[in-house]
């Protein structure tokens, strides 16, 4: 259901005038109306959080980021593209590959704001850009196991105490949201090794299928040495209705 | 009180404390009792108990950040992730006596450079270093204001103007 007319503001993006609830972020604004901003650290599910600054954009002439940038006023001004904007766009890119150099989008991105990874910033390929996304979804998810620890150059995403982290449920949320695949994890049929921690992994009862370690079955409030894959829960459920008495078959005649 | 048990419970029950008996049983307890008992469970007092546990304590103990995590309701890993940002915070412990060097641009001038290499000879520690028997800390900082007393050193806080490497020993 769209917002009481009251609390929508109208503005322009790109010299179109465009009307959104109160509120709502600048990029969510301009990608509902067509209008692109490239983002790494942003994820739909997630909240916004500032860190790769990839969606910086002018309001009303000044930088701002995009995602962090709730419309709040009628009257705003939005630019996506110009010289300006090019030009951060292009120094963040440039930073964000002295992490990152082979990362593909990031080339992409390279390309087409033309920059290059500047070799005085060498030495800290570690292919993660900072963007915490892996943080926000471990939180998400129930856990907070990793944070982004230490300040400056050595700032990176770790467990408390830079030790493989004690309420990790090996879960594989935040290599799944991770734009770079930085996140390293090692998977084989019984068993799985994230963030240095070793976990078993649970076969479901019916099929034998792996259906996740039992720490994050027990996280979710399943059964951590017997849940159902989702497959299998599907099909259980599916029966269950089946077997309900106003489900029988009509009698005949 | 009861707090304190409890927490003892959760640190005999963590990883952690297997293999460290011997430090746990030597670590001040009742100095964490105190610094805790009077704060406010709300998140936004971790930073003011961080502080006056780092005056305490010369440093952020790992038991201090974990009753912190257990106090606030935070996780461990933002805890660590505030002790790790600042550099106010240390989590290993600074010197008994902490010599902190201007490396400012007004006591570079002055000379503040050859100051600190020769606490760094007396001492036989780099910047940075805490002695090995725990008495001495060497620091360096960016500038203290104090300009108009360049060079300048603090120790444990008191600021030490008009130094010469000479002078310098008198910080010790």
């Amino acid at each position: 259901m769209s917002a009481p007319i009251e609390t929508m503001v109208s503005g322009t993006i790109n010299g179109r005038t465009v009307a959104v609830a109160k509120d709502t972020p600048l990029l969510q604004a301009a990608r509902d109306n067509g209008v692109g901003i490239p983002t790494l650290c942003h994820h739909p599910a997630l909240p916004p959080d500032g860190n790769c600054r990839l969606c910086l954009v002018e309001v009303g002439g000044k930088l701002a980021a995009s995602c962090l940038y709730p419309l709040r006023e009628d009257g705003f001004s939005v630019v996506t593209e110009s010289g300006k904007i090019a030009g951060a766009r292009a120094f963040v890119v440039k930073l964000l590959l002295s992490r990152a150099p082979e990362d593909e989008c990031l080339l992409r991105l390279a390309a087409l704001y033309q920059t290059a990874p500047d070799p005085r910033l060498a030495g800290d390929e570690d292919g993660c850009l900072r963007c915490g996304r892996c943080v926000r979804a471990c939180h998400a998810a129930g856990s907070d196991a990793v944070a982004l620890v230490g300040r400056g150059r050595s700032r990176k995403v770790a467990g408390a105490f830079l030790e493989p982290p004690a309420d990790c449920a090996g879960c594989l949320a935040c290599a799944r949201v991770c734009p770079t695949g930085a996140v390293k994890f090692r998977e084989t049929k019984n068993s799985r090794s994230i963030w240095g921690k070793e976990f078993s992994l649970a076969p479901c009862p019916v099929c034998g299928r792996t259906v996740g370690t039992p720490e994050e079955l027990a996280r979710a409030g399943l059964d951590p040495g017997g849940a159902l894959c989702p497959e299998c829960r599907r099909r259980a459920m599916a029966g269950a209705l089946l077997a309900l008495p106003e489900n029988a078959a009509p009698k005949r005649g | 009180m009861s707090r304190l048990i409890h927490f003892c419970h959760f640190l005999v029950n963590s990883d952690y404390f297997v293999g460290n008996i011997r430090a746990m049983s030597q670590f001040d307890f009742q100095t964490l009792e105190d610094l805790l008992a009077g704060t406010p469970t709300e998140p936004r007092h971790l930073l003011p108990f961080l502080q006056r546990t780092q005056e305490k304590f010369r440093h952020l103990p790992r038991e201090a950040l974990l009753a912190a995590a257990a106090h606030f309701s935070l996780p461990a890993s933002r805890v660590f992730a505030v002790a790790s940002f600042y550099k106010a915070f240390s989590l290993v412990p600074k010197g008994e006596r902490l010599i902190a060097v201007c490396q400012g641009t007004a006591c570079h001038l002055r000379g503040g450079p050859q100051v600190a290499a020769s606490l760094e000879k007396r001492l036989g520690l780099k910047i940075g270093q805490t002695s090995a028997d725990g008495r001495y800390g060497l620091e360096s900082v960016n500038c203290l204001g104090a300009c108009a007393l360049a060079p300048v050193a603090t120790v444990d806080g008191a600021v030490r103007g008009h130094l010469t490497p000479g002078r310098a020993a008198e910080l010790l």
